[in-house]
């Protein structure tokens, strides 16, 4: 064999090689928006054919002196993408700091600290080509830094922070929303109560940024208040976002152009404290919202024209997400009145309604694990549920912390919902908790997890109620008949 | 599930829901004042005993029974269930010193409780308490047959347990329905407190007369089991619960029920042996301003009040001041006035076998 031949042979061999390497490691995945995608699953899948990282539970505590100030959420909703082939997780909190874990080796990849909450959870989009974590903070800035891990330019700042509201001695401290990126462009709200000036005269704006520069592009007052995290996705060849202030009104934009045109405005029947969703597929996709009056409205993307809604018991204030059942599209959606709802998107059919123990605060994460579509939820009464997205049963749950203010402010400050990483039996659920830890839950059953609790079984039930009779009969009503009798407390009179 | 089951039960949650004349609990400094409002509620409630007029004096307290239960319902948020108030209790004394206003927020109820019950006896247990009120309502529905049971020395009857077994059923299929459609936690205890309840009927069937005082005794257990809990930070949920918060809580409607039922064939049975508040106000009332004292004098054993007051505490003039609930059906019923309230603001000394006033010698 000539000497020419054997080593063109031998480049395509090492090439052949390197390529199966690069097949073989998961692709790096984004996060563009609050709850992932505009359809709000917070769900990571894994997308390699090589089996994924063994991932354990992690109670991940952010040591920081700072003082829990009340109507805060401790821990924001995380992001979860693909770094490098790692399932990363990038959380904020009321610590100030945006956190990058590594969740196959259970270490911090990097801290950042900004002077201000972070309430909303960050974005992942590409900056350069480079995978980059954007979020807001309290003191009014959006950062950007990349987030590739264990790279060269690992946790480096991708722009400088942006201000969007330049400060005053009348500001109160601001609200930003968490970005969305769409289109190569970042969108973000913010809102700052000014006491120079009266209630009907406060604004709260959408911005838009150049996601590559964090220039800021255009601004647009679309409220006297606060606004929810912005939502969108592309329809019909246009790029549209969602928001809708905190007093009810949603609202979309076409931000293809250079300025933002009002499409359509939907006036809701009570305060809304979480952001809308929006079905990922189809032409004419529906808009799904719920208020504190307690109903989710279904809206057409498109017109703006009110679909369906349907009532719950009490308070909707989180984000629903939308998931697949027997391969039809259902909305999830979890409510003050104890129960998650789970209706058929196109006509809001409802197909269950699952009562769990507390006010479930949080936003659902869709994800399948085992083959089957699963729903995962956080409820007042400290735990985290899994339940099966078909029939609403709860296959799982785990105890989440005791909350910090309960019932307080319950109502008043949008907490933290779950994540989920989806990769066949190393799914986790990624949950900001109440009593100050990040965890992280397996949802195997085979894989330890001592805050896994059991939701009292019927069977269990019963034998409660066996035992209850055996110790009370048994036990302590023999005691109590043999303690003399107390004598009457008569008066001197009587 | 049946439509007609899921019909009711459709019905009980939006009966339930949204029913707060108040939108929110006190939320910081910027809150409402839904506590400050229940306080001043529960302390007009609880001066109205001192300045109702004494001729109908029973129909206003009913009325004022009716006014509580209102003001539980459509006010107050989440403190006043039995468990919930010493729970909130402990939790409050906690937060003194951080968290001054969420202090407030829990501590005042109870706190309001107590200190009316040490000025003014416990009035509280007669003229307010929601779950005291349920049972006395239904204790008036057989206000016959339980005045002639106990005439009788209450004795094992056919009608009393036809009715005992009867609350047990209505507790298994209920229970059943639950088990088969509900989550249960460790926190919907308010089950094993009715089964409790429940079993207490089968034993009071036969020897109510025999073991009455000692099964009293059970309270001063449920108070500490309680407390326990609200060390241990245990949400237990209590009976009449479900009408404090805003939604729909099944194994607190079923305990209500239970209660309910229950004081149908004993009267006022969770208060006599299972309210760990009941304990709790007695303590405190020990030594109250207000007191029934009885002029054995006027006295003419003619047995009225003992045959009116609903939980016992009154035989043939002799008061016990630490089973009484002020409801002071004794006090109307005397026909020769011989029970009176008095306020004892300076007490006089009595005679040297009384304890208390021979240890202030």
């Amino acid at each position: 064999m000539e000497e020419g031949t054997l080593r063109f042979r031998l480049q395509v061999l090492l090439l052949g090689a390197l390529g199966a390497a690069g097949t073989a490691r998961a692709a790096d995945t984004l996060w563009p928006g609050p709850r992932g995608g505009s359809g709000g699953t917070a769900t990571c899948r894994w997308n390699s054919k090589t089996k994924p990282p063994q991932l354990r539970q992690w109670h991940y505590e952010s040591k920081h002196n700072r003082r829990y100030k009340m109507g805060l959420a401790v821990w924001a909703s995380p992001a979860i993408v693909l770094t490098g082939g790692r399932p990363t997780v990038f959380i904020g909190g009321y610590d100030q700091t945006m956190h990058a874990l590594d969740l196959a080796d259970k270490e911090v990849l990097w801290r950042k600290i900004t002077n201000g909450e972070i309430a909303g959870p960050p974005a992942v989009g590409l900056v350069g080509g480079r995978q980059t974590v954007f979020w807001g903070s309290a003191d009014r800035h959006v950062y950007a830094y990349y987030a590739d891990s264990r790279g060269d330019f690992d946790g480096r700042q991708a722009w400088p922070p942006t201000e969007l509201v330049p400060p005053s001695n009348t500001q109160a401290d601001a609200s930003l929303s968490a970005p969305l990126l769409l289109d190569g462009r970042l969108y973000i709200t913010c809102f700052v109560y000014d006491k120079a000036f009266s209630r009907s005269r406060q604004k709260g704006w959408l911005f838009c940024l150049d996601q590559n520069t964090g220039r800021a592009i255009w601004k647009r007052e679309v409220s006297q208040g606060p606004v929810s995290h912005p939502m969108g996705r592309m329809i019909g060849g246009r790029a549209t976002v969602f928001v809708c202030a905190r007093k009810g009104l949603l609202q979309a934009y076409d931000v293809s152009g250079a300025s933002p045109g009002q499409l359509w405005t939907y006036q809701m029947p009570h305060e809304v404290m979480g952001s809308p969703v929006v079905e990922e597929q189809g032409d004419r996709p529906l808009v799904f919202l719920g208020s504190k009056f307690g109903n989710l409205h279904a809206v057409d993307a498109a017109s703006g024209e009110p679909v369906w809604k349907r009532m719950s018991g009490n308070w909707i204030d989180n984000t629903a997400c939308i998931g697949e059942v027997d391969g039809v599209r259902h909305v999830f959606v979890g409510s003050h009145d104890y129960n998650v709802y789970a209706y058929e998107a196109s006509t809001g059919r409802l197909r269950w309604k699952r009562h769990l123990g507390g006010e479930v605060y949080s936003a659902p994460s869709y994800f399948v694990y085992g083959g089957r579509p699963q729903v995962a939820v956080a409820a007042l009464d400290n735990h985290l549920y899994v339940l099966d997205a078909d029939t609403g049963k709860v296959t799982t749950s785990y105890y989440t912390g005791t909350p910090i203010w309960d019932k307080v402010a319950k109502g008043e400050t949008l907490w933290g919902s779950s994540a989920v990483f989806e990769a066949g039996e190393e799914t986790v659920i990624v949950h900001g908790s109440f009593d100050d830890f990040v965890y992280v839950y397996p949802v195997s059953q085979a894989k330890d997890c001592e805050l896994r609790t059991k939701v009292q079984s019927p069977a269990t039930l019963w034998w409660g109620l066996l035992i209850t009779l055996g110790v009370f009969g048994g036990i302590i009503l023999p005691i109590v008949l043999r303690i003399p009798e107390r004598q009457p407390q008569n008066d001197r009179n009587g | 599930m049946p439509d007609w089951l899921r019909w009711l039960e459709e019905l009980v949650e939006g009966a339930t829901a949204n029913i707060k004349l108040v939108d929110q609990a006190l939320t910081g400094l910027e809150g409402s004042y839904v506590e400050l409002l229940t306080v001043l509620s529960l302390g007009l409630l609880a001066v109205i005993p001192v300045v109702v007029p004494v001729k109908r004096r029973q129909f206003y307290r009913h009325l004022n029974q009716i006014f509580g239960i209102c003001i539980f319902v459509f006010v107050v948020f989440t403190c006043l269930g039995v468990f919930g108030m010493i729970r909130n209790f402990h939790r409050g004394i906690n937060e003194i010193g951080r968290e001054n206003i969420i202090a407030l927020y829990y501590c005042s109820v109870p706190v309001t409780v107590l200190v009316t019950s040490m000025l003014f006896g416990p009035s509280f247990c007669g003229w307010i308490c929601p779950t005291g009120a349920l049972q006395e309502f239904s204790y008036l529905i057989l206000k016959g047959f339980h005045r002639k049971r106990k005439r009788d020395g209450y004795p094992y009857s056919r009608k009393m347990l036809a009715l005992v077994l009867s609350v047990a059923v209505v507790f298994m299929l209920w229970m059943a329905y639950l088990s088969a459609t509900r989550v249960f936690f460790v926190e919907d205890a308010s089950i094993y407190w009715s089964e409790i309840l429940v079993i207490l009927l089968f034993v009071l069937l036969w020897k109510m007369r025999e073991w009455d005082g000692k099964l009293r005794r059970l309270r001063v257990l449920s108070f500490w089991v309680i407390v326990a809990s609200a060390v241990a930070a245990l949400r237990i949920t209590s009976p009449v619960h479900f009408g404090f918060s805003k939604v729909y809580d099944p194994a607190s409607v079923l305990a209500t029920v239970m209660v309910f039922l229950a004081a149908l064939a004993v009267p006022h049975v969770w208060c006599r042996y299972l309210c760990p508040w009941r304990e709790a106000i007695a303590w405190a009332a020990r030594h109250s301003v207000r007191r029934l004292v009885t002029d054995f004098d006027k006295c003419i054993h003619c047995g009225k009040c003992t045959e009116v007051c609903g939980v016992d505490a009154v035989v043939e003039g002799r008061i016990d001041h630490h089973e009484c609930h002020f409801c002071f059906r004794c006090v109307d019923a005397c026909p020769t006035g011989a029970i009176e309230v008095r306020d004892q603001w300076r007490r006089e000394p009595c005679g040297s076998d009384c304890r208390s006033c021979s240890s202030a010698r």
